[in-house]
């Protein structure tokens, strides 16, 4: 009984709705040697989103993706893609998949590389269309030893859109590119999402997890530590910068909302999780001199997520 | 699997690598051996010899090479992408199999043509074709072999393994110098090598008897092993994808 969390009266009073979920990682650990890398994950994603798994190198991104794409067995938990084994959901050709590394062969051209995963798949995008949206186009006849880091990492989306899958996972897919091909590949992905494929990448990037993902799934050391849309992670650790030139006699750290007070020269940092409240303390204090408030910014959630 | 199979053979006929020392090479070695008068005996029955010998180097190498391949395609992580393709584990070693029992036939049947049209060797049609058939057949060891040297090794390793077996196992059954000349313990090795019994089913054809009932054997007992070799290296190895 899947929905045994919920209140029975809720429960009765509507009927079940049918299972939905793309893809579902459930309680999944995996040790290796005594470094826990995924540590009683759980994960469940619907239809159309673009989630990010988000967190720093190490925090288990990709043996939680080698898991569930059926690459890496658990040490406990299970992981089903559509209801099925990832095996079989890769064998039916719902899914697509970008590794982290590798998969790009020499003495091959773009385009039959491209033809050949295709024609793998039961149903798969016109060549014509998967290397327009990978905008590769140009490339199709160029041999795939002779790519650029940005062109190769286009070629590997090609690859892993071939399929028209329904579920696409794409492993930490700018790690390696300079600003200028990470921006391209994200113009290439959005312009996939925009079809309603669900998506799952990781990142450990946090404005990329914000401006490419619905949802953001911050994962450090092998368990979800947040989830939530970029807002509601900023809202979860609240870092609102409230900024004041010192005031003499004002008991700051007691002011509401401060959870922490520091002091660069003259000027006062108080971090905040009510701002608004603060600001109204500080001004019935009569101590609004020089006053900013700066929101909080992803970089700062995460940081802080992360470190706690 | 098809498609797959189209695939691989564009990877091996686009490698000029495997065309110079795979291909090229053996036809080079026997046109040099057999116009320079290097082997022993009449010019004509040398040159026969040496024609088989060098054949059976080139198919055995092919073989070797293209399952050896496999290491370096673990490596580049493109054994990884095709099991994220609705490709079964399965369809992949058949393909790459059949792909090295393809590969097999240039590199034989180029020295066998520098032989006819070069040379001038006259042999008749069932002769010919025999040869072509034995040379090819009998690679099935080598190319298990082959498969499982890529399966265990990483690239390079398993690129290095297929030099030294293909020269190696090639120098000591007897198709470089003739066993003949080898001193006596090393001619009672050669003559249960996997080559000496390989290239010795041909070199009874060529030289218009049946090939012995002890090759067939033998060879058998090496495909056997190397079949074992092949299945206890993809057991292992198709974890580390």
């Amino acid at each position: 009984m899947s929905h045994g969390e919920q209140d029975p009266a809720i429960y009765w009073s509507t009927p079940p709705i049918p299972s939905v979920e793309v893809m579902q990682l459930t309680h999944v650990t995996k040790r290796f040697g005594p470094v826990t890398a995924v540590d009683d994950l759980s994960l469940t994603l619907s239809p159309g989103q673009t989630v990010a798994l988000l967190g720093p190198n190490g925090a288990g991104k990709s043996t939680a993706i080698g898991v569930l794409l059926g690459l890496i067995p658990p040490d406990a938990g299970t992981a089903t893609i559509f209801g099925l084994s990832p095996e079989r959901a890769v064998r039916a050709g719902r899914v697509g998949a970008m590794p982290q590394e590798g998969g790009l062969i020499p003495r091959v051209t773009v385009r039959e590389l491209v033809a050949f995963v295709a024609g793998t798949y039961p149903d798969p995008l016109p060549v014509p269309e998967i290397l327009a949206t990978a905008q590769i186009t140009e490339l199709a006849g160029r041999r795939l030893d002779k790519l650029s880091g940005g062109q190769a990492q286009r070629v590997r989306f090609a690859v892993a859109v071939a399929g028209d899958p329904d579920l696409l996972v794409l492993d930490e897919p700018t790690a390696a590119l300079d600003v200028e091909a990470r921006r391209e590949f994200w113009d290439s992905m959005r312009g996939f999402a925009a079809r309603g494929t669900t998506i799952l990448f990781s990142t450990h990037y946090l404005e990329e997890a914000d401006e490419n993902a619905d949802r953001i799934v911050v994962v450090n050391q092998g368990r979800v530590i947040a989830d939530g849309s970029g807002a509601d992670i900023k809202k979860t650790v609240a870092l609102t910068t409230v900024t004041v030139t010192s005031p003499p006699g004002v008991a700051l750290p007691e002011l509401p909302g401060v959870t922490s007070v520091e002091v660069r020269g003259d000027r006062v940092h108080l971090r905040s999780v009510d701002s608004d409240a603060t600001v109204l303390a500080l001004a019935a204090a009569g101590a609004v001199r020089d006053l900013e408030v700066t929101p909080a910014n992803l970089e700062d959630a995460f940081l802080r997520l992360v470190r706690s | 699997m098809i498609g797959y199979l189209r695939l691989e053979l564009m990877r091996v006929l686009r490698d000029a690598t495997f065309l110079m020392f795979g291909i090229g090479l053996p036809v080079v070695m026997y046109l040099l051996f057999s116009n320079l008068g290097l082997a022993p005996g009449d010019r004509h029955d040398a040159g026969l010899f040496v024609m088989v010998s060098m054949a059976a180097y080139g198919g055995l190498g092919a073989a070797l090479n293209n399952g050896a391949g496999l290491a370096e395609d673990r490596t580049r992580g493109w054994l990884r992408q095709l099991r994220l393709t609705p490709m079964t584990p399965g369809a992949v070693v058949a393909a790459k199999a059949v792909t090295g029992v393809v590969v097999v036939v240039p590199a034989v049947v180029a020295v066998l043509a520098a032989g006819r049209v070069i040379n001038g060797v006259e042999l008749g049609f069932g002769q010919w074709a025999a040869l072509v058939g034995l040379l090819w057949v009998g690679t099935l060891p080598f190319a298990l072999l082959g498969l499982g040297n890529g399966y265990l090794m990483s690239g390079q390793a398993a690129g290095l393994a297929t030099v030294v077996c293909s020269m190696g196992l090639s120098v000591v059954g007897g198709l470089w110098f003739p066993a003949s000349l080898f001193p006596s313990w090393l001619a009672a090795i050669a003559r249960w090598t996997p080559t000496a019994n390989y290239a010795d089913l041909s070199w009874h054809v060529a030289f218009g008897a049946a090939p012995t009932l002890r090759s067939v054997a033998v060879l058998t007992g090496w495909l056997a092993l190397f079949g074992l070799y092949a299945r206890f290296a993809y057991r292992r190895g198709a974890r580390k994808v």
